[in-house]
């Protein structure tokens, strides 16, 4: 008997189980088993020890159950609540960077005309024209930042959320 | 029968999409019924892989939380179970390296280095211990194998799961998994039997 032949048994004996084996491996298996003590000796521990980890019980209980059921819940409102949030900012991006674009003519145009009605250099109307084009997005950011997730709650943008959630079920 | 199986496979592939669509919406009764259906099983294998109840209840609500968080990610196509488990595993071993970062890798390098033959004969301690129905014994025999056996042992005789499932939710190859299976088996025998092989 070669090194080969306890691979096979030992294979065969691992899968006969789950996986099951052809007819013609359990006849060979039952022979071999027959003659080597090695491999009829494995098949023995994995039968025993199939049997002793079955035989134990792990039964979660019901408080536990109600806690992680709780966690999941507040969790998933807190991942609702950022993606609505994410919404917010991601329209209020969009609105900043449009509102810019369509008014950086008429800024430049005022601009024009402060610094000449006041007869200002270029060197102070250029930024002061660049800081009121940015203004909104400016605003904008500041408000994102310092506006406080719980005033969020209740929020236009967070009912439009959950009716679309809810909608979606 | 044919019909049966395929209705069987159907409905089964059904169930699955349904879960996949319910996690992406992050829907509350779709996880509340999942959390029920997996309970026991769930924790089972957790407390397996920890050798403790309080961290296993642990992990259990850390496992609901990721799935919660990365539910968008299952399609629906494989079993949820395995996946559930996968999330699982992946949970354990994060815990694991953070309690002892150089455990999981030691036990790897000493499994790798050693060849798939084998062992001493005799009779089997096990068939004493299960005849005396000795649970204690056995849980802590059992409890004292390192996680990476325990792990397989548990996914293949209480999870029923097959060989090549159960390298695919480790992430290990199919010879590695066969590996742990005889080494875990055959390291149970002497804690049993008194050390007699």
């Amino acid at each position: 008997m070669n090194g080969k032949e306890h691979g096979r048994a030992i294979d065969l004996i691992t899968r006969h189980d789950i996986e099951g084996i052809a007819d013609a491996d359990a006849r060979w298996l039952e022979i071999h088993l027959q003659e080597c003590e090695e491999c009829a000796s494995f098949d023995r521990a994995l039968s025993g020890a199939a049997h002793a980890i079955r035989s134990v019980t792990v039964m979660a209980s019901a408080s536990l159950i109600e806690s992680t059921r709780a966690r999941v819940h507040l969790r998933a409102q807190q991942l609702r609540e950022q993606q609505a949030r994410a919404m917010l900012i991601a329209v209020s991006f969009c609105l900043g960077v449009v509102t810019s674009t369509l008014t950086a003519w008429v800024w430049w145009k005022f601009g024009g005309w402060v610094a000449q009605s006041l007869g200002l250099p270029s060197g102070i109307v250029e930024p002061g024209v660049l800081l009121f084009w940015l203004l909104p997005a400016i605003v904008i950011a500041v408000l994102m930042v310092t506006y406080p997730p719980a005033l969020f709650e209740g929020s236009l943008m967070q009912r439009y959320m959950k009716d679309r959630l809810r909608g979606m079920q | 029968m044919v019909a049966a199986a395929f209705s069987s496979l159907i409905t089964m592939e059904t169930e699955e999409a349904q879960i996949a669509t319910g996690l992406r919406r992050r829907d509350p009764d779709v996880l509340d019924a999942l959390i029920e259906q997996y309970e026991h099983r769930l924790l089972r294998y957790l407390a397996h892989m920890t050798g403790n109840r309080a961290t296993a209840e642990d992990l259990f609500q850390e496992t609901w939380i990721r799935v919660l968080e990365k539910g968008h990610q299952y399609d629906g196509k494989s079993r949820f179970s395995t996946w559930l488990m996968t999330i699982a595993h992946n949970v354990a071993i994060d815990h694991l390296r953070k309690r002892n970062p150089a455990s999981l890798d030691e036990m790897r390098d000493a499994e790798d280095a050693a060849p798939f033959e084998p062992v001493a004969t005799g009779l089997s301690p096990f068939e004493h211990a299960a005849a005396a129905e000795d649970k204690a014994r056995i849980q802590a025999a059992f409890d004292e194998l390192p996680a990476i056996f325990r792990e397989v042992l548990v996914l293949r005789f209480q999870e029923q799961m097959k060989l090549e499932e159960i390298a695919k939710l480790v992430g290990i190859p199919l010879a590695t998994v066969k590996t742990r299976l005889y080494r875990g088996v055959m390291a149970l025998r002497p804690t049993l039997g008194g050390g007699a092989l």
